[in-house]
């Protein structure tokens, strides 16, 4: 059956949102039982195209709501108000290991979405299309402050919310990737808290020299947020991701100078040398490192099995603030659910366990980012290590599981965030939107 | 449900500690609920002036010097102000809220903006915070400020100028492709605006765009026709609408781009007072000819349907709205009309471009006590030159008229009900449709705006200021509610 172009409405709420902001996307106007595709489409950065589609039916009032009614096939099935983001994958045609992440925050993400007449699969652009609308998704929300940061030579950028403050703080730490990585703390001071991303890892002296910093470096970064005139240097947090988050355990747990009010671990392992520096970490262990059957590298084993012995991981039964660990358990790149179980037991026997939190998602995988962001199971990755080297890594996770692992760790990253460092609030005062 | 596996219960929304939590300002009124408690926390200690004292002392001492005495905190953040969503059409609603104040304190909540042309707008509302220490303005009343009541969208349309501000203005965006940035701050006491540097606790930044993304903005100068297309994203076609307003002139964009951001093409028209119009800039120079090329440059965009094209007219705009509708050759889907006239004493420039001098409407100025002028008498039925009302036995399309009852510069009442009568004695009633608002004044505009009572009119020969009418929050609902329906009229002759 035909619709007619100028009777379908499309409309997507909001049409400006944040990354974590969930819309609605409602379709009017058609006839009942109409059969049609709604499709997503985003150009990167990097120029490539990434896509998502969904087949849907019309209800007895002509209304699709992609909140309510489920998608038949597609990038994604069922009631999935997100799908059309978290499932966008590189268009056919594309090159293979990509991965999407926003580098420039300042500007948003644009995504097209559109209705197609029919249950379409391909060829998008040759079909009829019956209404389009742009959507923005944006990593800093209006009066937010950037400020690159280059005191202590340090390679860093402070997210500031609007307002005079003072503003809870906190130190963003990316994995082994290096570069530096604004998206999450952009994100953060959206939300209200004062968020420093720091590069520790390609930094100018590592790039010159090939020396890695040392933990003086993580100290200045903690001091630039303590002695922020708009920032509570009682209140600050950590947080880490992959290889991240061993560094903010061992900060956490060793260092004199960084008093954390709270610590999150997102993806990390607590097996490491204990005093040595960021270099010294698993050149050693490469030849554990296997494939699987599409040559993608599993580096889990590098670090299995957890050691007994205390002087080879960071000792987190001494530790004094409440600590959040977010686990995948498919994660083929680092073995975190079993860093977790670890790290569970020693702060058992140490009797310091009430300060942990344990998220831990079955078939999630390593790369668990804020929510709808597209999942990847695999990517091409170069690691800066010594030496440094590229491979396709296999990062793991499922793509329904993993999508709702980051929508709901998000969620309850910003509880606990907002509990420690806000403190002492009552839950009813904690946020809706979340 | 959602596969999590939550070790250890920390994260369910309960406390796992107790106490209280204390403003980090100061409360003028002893408030019960605000008593302090011993708050130990094992591994818990804050730093206080570089020695790390436990929380409980802290407390203590603090208590003992809190009654009476400013209170400014360095161990807690400050409360929060959200809104949501941070960027917004002009036309959305916006939800804000405080968040982690102290129960039953009085707060004022203020917006700050700037206009196009610089000057600044401010508007503010007093609240007592929630028993949890939140205000949300969709749920709490205003009890003093710019307006009262529960009002969620207060604080956007009761924005007025700020002390100090140049007289007579009116708030119109000129430049559409930019948002108004508005600077929200939630204040510790019940203050006016102009105390915000020394009581400002918390601040949001929101943007408000008449523009959504990808909606696209085009400059018309062809056959002659001056104006500006929006277009919506997509290739189209799409139904669309011929946007008019009134003499104050020149090129008035906003409505059109948001009729483009809600999947209209749209297409604002100047006709008077704007440079590339040919002759002098105070009178209309344009006749009917240009009127038709408008209409038809429109229709003929290769992604307008060209059978889906309505009209709508603001002010004079009624009148060339109905006039051009009246030509035969001119068939629009709909019409709206907002407070105009069905006739004219001002003649349009003749076929061969040839104009007259105005007849002098100034007889039929009135003013007041201050000097202000109202043109209302001048669109009286009675007053309009006969020839010029429009013969509205031929019309075949729907048609809304939209009247503010106390429109101090259009007789809107007597105008639709003129409309009404010609309408019914052909026996097209059914193609009628009137909205009337008690106290809503001429300038019925997009909704969440602020209504000007009266605004400078002209600098020269004499400095005018004229009277628009409208009551704050009486125009406001007008506009809300116009604009619903105005949207849902489009709808229902343009989509179906």
């Amino acid at each position: 059956m035909d619709m007619k172009q100028h009777c379908v409405k499309l409309s997507v709420q909001p049409s400006r949102g944040l990354v974590d902001e969930k819309f609605t996307v409602l379709v009017q106007n058609l006839l009942p039982g109409f059969q049609l595709t709604i499709h997503a489409l985003h150009q990167c950065e990097d120029g490539h195209s990434w896509e998502a589609f969904a087949h849907y039916t019309a209800d007895a009032t002509g209304i699709v709501n992609v909140s309510q009614d489920p998608s038949l096939g597609g990038t994604y099935s069922g009631v999935e108000p997100m799908g059309l983001l978290w499932s966008l994958r590189p268009a056919p045609g594309s090159k293979t290991g990509l991965r999407l992440r926003k580098m420039n925050v300042q500007t948003p993400m644009g995504v097209t979405i559109s209705v197609y007449q029919g249950h379409q699969t391909e060829g998008f652009l040759d079909q009829v299309l019956l209404a389009s609308v742009v959507v923005e998704r944006w990593y800093m929300a209006p009066g937010v402050r950037r400020v690159p940061i280059t005191e202590g030579r340090l390679t860093a950028t402070l997210f500031l919310p609007s307002g005079p403050g003072p503003f809870p703080g906190l130190l963003d730490l990316s994995g082994a990737g290096g570069k530096l990585l604004e998206y999450r703390a952009a994100l953060l001071a959206s939300h209200g808290i004062a968020s420093l991303a720091l590069d520790y890892l390609t930094v100018k002296i590592t790039r010159e020299t090939g020396k890695m910093v040392d933990n003086d470096y993580f100290e200045t970064a903690y001091r630039v947020l303590e002695q922020h005139p708009q920032i509570l240097g009682s209140r600050i947090a950590i947080l880490g991701l992959s290889f991240g988050a061993g560094v903010t355990l061992r900060m956490a747990v060793y260092s004199q100078v960084i008093k954390l009010r709270c610590a999150v671990c997102i993806s990390g392992c607590h097996v490491q040398p204990i005093d040595g520096h960021v270099e010294q970490i698993n050149a050693k262990n490469i030849e554990k490192i296997h494939l699987d059957k599409d040559n993608q590298s599993i580096l889990r084993d590098m670090l299995l099995p957890i050691p007994t012995d205390p002087s080879l991981k960071v000792d987190v039964g001494r530790l004094q603030c409440p600590l959040l660990l977010v686990v995948g358990e498919d994660d083929q790149n680092w073995p975190s659910y079993e860093s977790a179980i670890d790290m569970r037991e020693m702060m058992e026997r140490a009797g310091n366990s009430h300060l942990l939190t344990v998220l831990s998602y079955k078939n999630a995988g390593h790369l668990i980012e804020p929510p709808f962001t597209p999942f990847t199971r695999a990517s091409t990755f170069k690691a800066v290590t010594n030496p440094p080297f590229t491979m396709m890594a296999l990062w793991g996770g499922e793509l329904v599981a993993h999508s709702r692992a980051q929508e709901d760790a998000w969620r309850k990253t910003l509880v606990f965030l907002r509990e420690n460092l806000y403190g002492d609030m009552k839950p009813g005062a904690l946020f809706s939107n979340l | 449900m959602t596969g999590a596996t939550e070790i250890h219960p920390n994260i369910s929304g309960t406390p796992n500690t107790s106490g209280t939590y204390i403003g980090s300002f100061w409360c003028e009124r002893n408030i019960p609920e605000l008593k302090i408690e011993r708050h130990i926390e094992d591994n818990r200690m804050i730093a206080l002036g570089g020695k790390m004292i436990p929380c409980y002392t802290v407390q203590r001492n603090l208590a003992s010097i809190q009654r009476g005495v400013r209170w400014t905190s360095s161990c807690r953040p400050a409360p929060l102000l959200t809104a949501s969503p941070v960027r917004a059409l002009i036309d959305d609603k916006i939800s804000i809220r405080g968040h982690f104040l102290p129960p039953r304190c009085p707060v004022t909540v203020c917006a700050q903006m700037q206009s196009d042309d610089g000057d600044l707008w401010e508007a503010f509302a007093h609240f007592n915070t929630n028993l949890d220490g939140t205000v949300n303005l969709t749920r709490d009343p205003s009890v003093g400020g710019s307006y009262l009541g529960r009002e969620p969208m207060g604080l956007l349309w009761g924005l007025q100028p700020a002390p100090g501000a140049r007289e007579g203005l009116r708030l119109r965006k000129k430049k559409v492709e930019t948002p108004y940035v508005m600077l929200m701050s939630l204040l510790k006491g019940h203050v006016s605006p102009s105390e915000r540097p020394s009581t400002e606790l918390a601040a949001v930044t929101s943007e408000r765009w008449y523009m959504a993304p990808g909606v696209r903005r085009i400059e018309i100068r062809q056959n002659g026709v001056v104006g500006t297309l929006f277009l919506p994203p997509g290739s189209g076609p799409f139904p669309a609408m011929l946007d008019l307003w009134g003499m104050g002139g020149g090129l008035v964009e906003y409505r059109s781009a948001l009729f483009a951001s809600r999947g209209y093409a749209s297409f604002s028209l100047a006709y008077i007072g704007h440079k590339d119009l040919p002759g002098p800039q105070h009178q209309i120079n344009v006749g009917d000819p240009y009127f038709k090329s408008a209409f038809q440059l429109l229709q003929d965009h290769p992604q307008v349907y060209r059978d889906r094209v309505g009209i709508i007219g603001l002010s004079f705009g009624v009148y060339l709205t109905l006039r051009l509708a009246n030509h035969s050759d001119i068939k629009p889907s709909c019409l709206i009309c907002i407070n105009g006239p069905a006739g004219s004493n001002i003649k349009l420039a003749d076929a061969d471009g040839r104009t007259e001098q105005m007849e002098n409407d100034q007889q039929y100025w009135t003013y007041d006590d201050q000097g202000n002028v109202s043109f209302r008498a001048v669109s009286l039925p009675a007053n309009l030159s006969p020839e010029s009302k429009v013969k509205l036995e031929h019309l075949t399309c729907p048609l809304m008229y939209i009247v503010g009852e106390d429109d101090l510069s259009s007789s809107s009442i007597e105008n639709a009900n003129l409309i009404e009568e010609t309408l019914s004695a052909a026996v097209k009633s059914q193609l009628f449709t009137r909205l009337s608002y008690p106290g809503a004044g001429h300038l019925i505009e997009p909704p969440y705006t602020p209504n000007s009572r009266a605004s400078l009119w002209s600098v020269k020969p004499q400095k005018l200021v004229t009277l628009w009418g409208g009551h704050l929050a009486l125009h406001a609902a007008a506009q809300e509610d116009s604009w619903k329906k105005i949207l849902e009229f489009m709808e229902t002759n343009l989509r179906h």
